[in-house]
């Protein structure tokens, strides 16, 4: 018993050993981003170390706000991400109970064209989706070109294919039986029983719209029209800018993430997970 | 009120025909079961009849209309499933008013029937509750209390026992019964028990690899099996088969060695259509086995195990042979232990087949 | 059944028009777009000014370059090491599991913009804060941005940073469904804990190690935002111009569409090729 619990012991010293340091090395930068957002311009390019956030962050904040009307884009991130995730959770959904419950032809083709594409990089279809999208349709700076075209994200379809394709057939029979017709059992019987599996994906796609950068780059570049981390990225490259007021930026852009984060850790973990489960 | 009536149906997936047309009249108020192993097609006929599989060939008919492209909510039937099938997400009270409130029924009309249902399968105390809190034979009341609540003019059961432990079984078996008696319905239940099957059905139809082998009343099926699988099925323990091997055939009587146990005779009335050298087999019932002397053929066998229960025995005979033996006896406490036996085959009591399993007479 | 199948199609329809509009035309006319030179109106077949360019264009053979060395060196490395963190995270006898996982799994969720302002000012050469801790223990100063082998490096310690935590999120699922009781069955039979990492446990996580690579490869290749913001265009000079941002300065900056779109298929072509090329190694190597 005695060497048991010490070789235990060892084996534990060892494990936070190497946990600790390396878990302060992954903080550091987030800390970093609060500590910077909270100091003045002067401290920040100081020669001193400064470890410990200061009380400058409503200052920086309106410095930021001056530079570029921040809080719009921040409301233009949010309605974005909100309807862009109400919206791909409905298709998807959609499509990934057709999927799974019925048969029907053309089902293998468009499967197999889902998933041969999958790994496809997106920078094949970002060409043509801004030749369409800004020159064809005229769209550029318009809420529909930042939110429709990223739906065709098929990740969600495949997640709800599964998870209804998990569920048990004789619970829609036994509806079939009793009368309801099949868009009442989709949302009635379907879509309560997928709820651990739409808070993940929901979950997933808020945070893919929300940190979306390449496609609100190309596609909305009116300060008016533009999300906050195309904002923050314009703001980094020039050289009079306030790092304070950056790093507030970043900051607001982040918590909101992070709050989710923590809170909905499970569904978050599950809905990265999902990812490889196909 | 209504029959259903079963003309030629067929069944196929793809090119896989899995039903061979079959015929049947069930007649209104009758409580008809399906039994047959796996895979006979039991289960699929009745989901055709349910409407929730496409018919390939044939006609079904619900009081005396085709239904073959009626959608399932307007067959006017109710299905109870092996897996109950309850909403997970709602509970009883919901599971049991979803169909009736997603079709716009009057609000009083589904509380009525609710209650009526609830109170015909003694579950009024457990409306609030959710599937996952209730036993297992409390979410069986509840999914029939799901189909009574449609008020359907027949009643499908597709295996729905068989996720249940045997007590529970036995009960919920007496409960369908009271449940037929008390409503009067056309029921057509679906199992592979044939306890089930013997105890509960008006006539029992049996069914292999998706054909129809015999239909008729439990007591009928046992005493006059149509063929060898019927015979087989019908009854437990099984039915015993020996192959036999016709040695002179006389007017209206034929004599049989039974070649697996030393060419014992065995003298039968039969009708005609026999030869000398047939390869015959000849079945007989464990129960039905005489003592020493007592039957028209004697035949000592070697005890491999024996099964007291107190007040019957089952004897496992030649178990080391081909041919395993199974005997019923009234229990003798003199014969614990022993090793040899000899029992009698009443000639009257056994039945003949020939090779492809068809009933001799 | 026939209005089952009407019904099924009209689950379907809504997504696969979004899906046939913006992800499969696009395949499709990316590639006919590949063949044609869009510098000149009206757009003409011409694949030697697009395909053709490609194997010569010294700017396009950089960025391949510096791509490649990312990901010979990055992908390995952050696998490695989300296979350790998935591991040690899994253990029993970790203390603040809840911290520990926050550490590694945050930076899932913060945005290319937000991470790449922290780190252009963390690493900057005057006054970033890490350039002050080197100093502080008697080091010479790096030029993150300057040095480009240094702001190559930069960029992979960011990559590492940002995605170690989602690939370590995958392989603790997979770690997970190991079933308890082969270990135990191992302890039985006294085989040591490492040697139940490196015989049990790793074969076991084969294919989902492999799942990680294809994905981090898929990635790499694609990579953008963070030479576009972290180094400021791939800086110093093109040192870290990565394919991702010679795509967007030809189809974005230049609009020379056609050419873009050749780049694109490249990108696509060698992620596959060295996709397949990583399965078809991790499955002989059994």
């Amino acid at each position: 018993m005695r060497s048991k619990s010490a070789s235990t012991f060892r084996r534990s010293i060892a494990l936070h050993a190497v946990l600790v340091p390396l878990a302060i090395v992954w903080l550091f930068p987030i800390w970093m981003m609060v500590v910077f957002s909270t100091m003045p311009e002067n401290a920040i390019f100081s020669p001193n170390i400064h470890l410990i956030p200061s009380d400058r962050f409503w200052e920086n904040f309106l410095i930021l706000q001056a530079d570029t009307d921040f809080l719009r884009t921040i409301f233009v991130s949010v309605v974005v991400a909100l309807v862009y995730t109400v919206l791909s959770v409905m298709l998807t959904s959609m499509a990934g109970w057709a999927l799974a419950r019925y048969s029907f032809a053309g089902k293998g083709l468009v499967l197999s064209i889902i998933l041969g594409t999958l790994t496809l990089p997106y920078f094949v279809v970002v060409i043509p989706q801004f030749i369409m999208v800004a020159r064809d349709f005229g769209l550029s700076n318009t809420w529909f070109a930042l939110i429709v075209p990223p739906l065709f994200n098929s990740l969600g379809v495949l997640f709800m294919r599964q998870s209804f394709s998990m569920m048990p057939a004789e619970l829609f029979d036994a509806a079939r039986v009793e009368g309801v017709r099949e868009w009442r059992i989709f949302l009635f019987v379907g879509m309560p029983l997928a709820r651990p599996t739409l808070a993940a994906l929901s979950i997933i796609l808020f945070l893919a719209s929300w940190n979306n950068y390449l496609w609100p780059l190309l596609i909305n570049n009116r300060p008016d029209m533009m999300t906050a981390p195309v904002a923050l990225g314009s703001l980094i490259g020039l050289t009079k800018v306030s790092w304070g007021g950056i790093m507030v930026g970043a900051v607001l852009l982040t918590a909101p993430m992070i709050a989710v984060f923590v809170l909905l850790q499970r569904h978050f973990i599950a809905g990265i997970a999902a990812g490889a489960v196909k | 009120m209504a029959g259903v009536s079963l003309k030629n149906v067929v069944k196929r997936f793809g090119t896989m025909e899995v039903v061979h047309g079959a015929s049947l009249d069930v007649e209104d108020g009758e409580f008809i079961v399906f039994v047959g192993p796996s895979g006979c097609g039991k289960s699929t006929l009745l989901r055709m009849i349910a409407g929730l599989e496409d018919i390939s060939g044939g006609e079904i008919a619900i009081g005396g209309m085709a239904v073959n492209d009626v959608e399932p909510a307007d067959r006017g039937i109710a299905m109870v499933f092996q897996t109950y099938a309850l909403y997970p997400h709602m509970t009883v009270e919901r599971n049991l008013s979803f169909g009736l409130r997603m079709n716009g029924n009057d609000k009083a009309d589904t509380a009525r029937r609710v209650a009526k249902a609830a109170q015909i399968l003694r579950i009024e105390e457990l409306l609030d509750r959710r599937p996952r809190q209730l036993s297992g034979g409390q979410r069986q009341r509840v999914a029939i209390g799901r189909a009574i609540v449609r008020e359907p003019q027949v009643f499908l059961f597709d295996e729905p026992l068989s996720n249940l432990d045997a007590e529970l079984r036995v009960q919920m078996r007496v409960e369908i019964a009271r449940l037929h008696a008390e409503l009067g319905v056309t029921m057509i239940y679906v199992t592979h028990d044939q306890v089930e099957a013997m105890t509960l059905a008006d006539r029992i139809v049996v069914l292999r690899a998706g054909r129809i082998e015999q239909i008729g009343k439990p007591l009928d099926l046992y005493d006059d099996p149509a063929n060898q699988f019927v015979a087989g099925f019908v009854g437990s323990p099984k039915m015993n088969f020996m192959a036999a091997e016709v040695a002179s055939v006389e007017d209206g009587r034929v004599t049989v060695a039974l070649v697996n146990h030393g060419g014992a005779r065995l003298t039968m009335p039969v009708e005609n259509g026999f030869a000398v050298g047939d390869r015959i087999t000849v079945g007989l019932r464990p129960e039905h086995f005489r003592r020493e002397g007592e039957g028209d053929c004697d035949l000592p066998v070697k005890v491999d195990m024996a099964e007291h229960l107190g007040s019957t025995s089952y004897i496992y005979a030649n178990t080391a042979s081909s041919e395993q033996l199974v005997i019923e006896r009234e229990e003798s406490r003199s014969e614990i232990g022993m090793e040899r036996l000899t029992v009698s085959i009443p000639a009257a009591r056994a039945y003949l087949f020939d090779t492809s399993g068809a009933r001799l007479r | 059944m026939r209005m089952r199948t009407r019904a099924a199609y009209g689950f379907l329809a809504p997504y696969l028009l979004i899906f046939a509009t913006f992800w499969v035309w696009p395949i499709i006319y990316s590639f006919y777009l590949s063949f044609l030179a869009t510098r000149i109106q009206p757009w003409s077949f011409n694949p030697a000014v697009t395909w053709g360019r490609l194997v010569v264009d010294p700017a396009f053979l950089n960025a391949l370059r510096n791509t490649l060395i990312i990901l010979v060196i990055q992908v390995p490395v952050m696998i490695a090491l989300a296979t350790l963190l998935a591991v040690l995270l899994n253990s029993q006898l970790l203390k603040a599991r809840g911290i520990m996982r926050f550490a590694f799994f945050a930076p899932v969720v913060v945005g290319e913009a937000a991470y790449a302002a922290v780190f252009r000012l963390m690493f900057n050469a005057d006054f970033g804060v890490i350039n002050k801790i080197i100093g502080s223990i008697g080091l010479p100063p790096v030029a993150w941005f300057g040095n480009p082998t240094a702001a190559m490096a930069l960029i992979m310690m960011a990559v590492t940073w940002r995605w170690v935590g989602y690939n370590a999120i995958i392989i603790l699922s997979g770690l997970q469904a190991i079933p308890q009781d082969v270990y135990e069955a191992a302890t039985l039979d006294r085989v040591s804990k490492p040697r139940q990492f490196f015989f049990i446990t790793l074969p076991l996580l084969r294919p989902i190690i492999l799942f990680c690579v294809v994905l981090s490869i898929i990635g790499t290749m694609q990579l953008f935002a963070e030479p576009f913001l972290i180094t400021n265009r791939g800086g110093p000079g093109q040192a870290t111009e990565t394919l991702g941002l010679f795509l967007y300065r030809q189809g974005f900056t230049v609009l020379n569409f056609g050419y873009a779109s050749a780049v694109a298929y490249t990108i696509a072509a060698l992620a596959i090729l060295i996709s397949l090329a990583n399965l078809w190694l991790g499955r002989s190597a059994k």
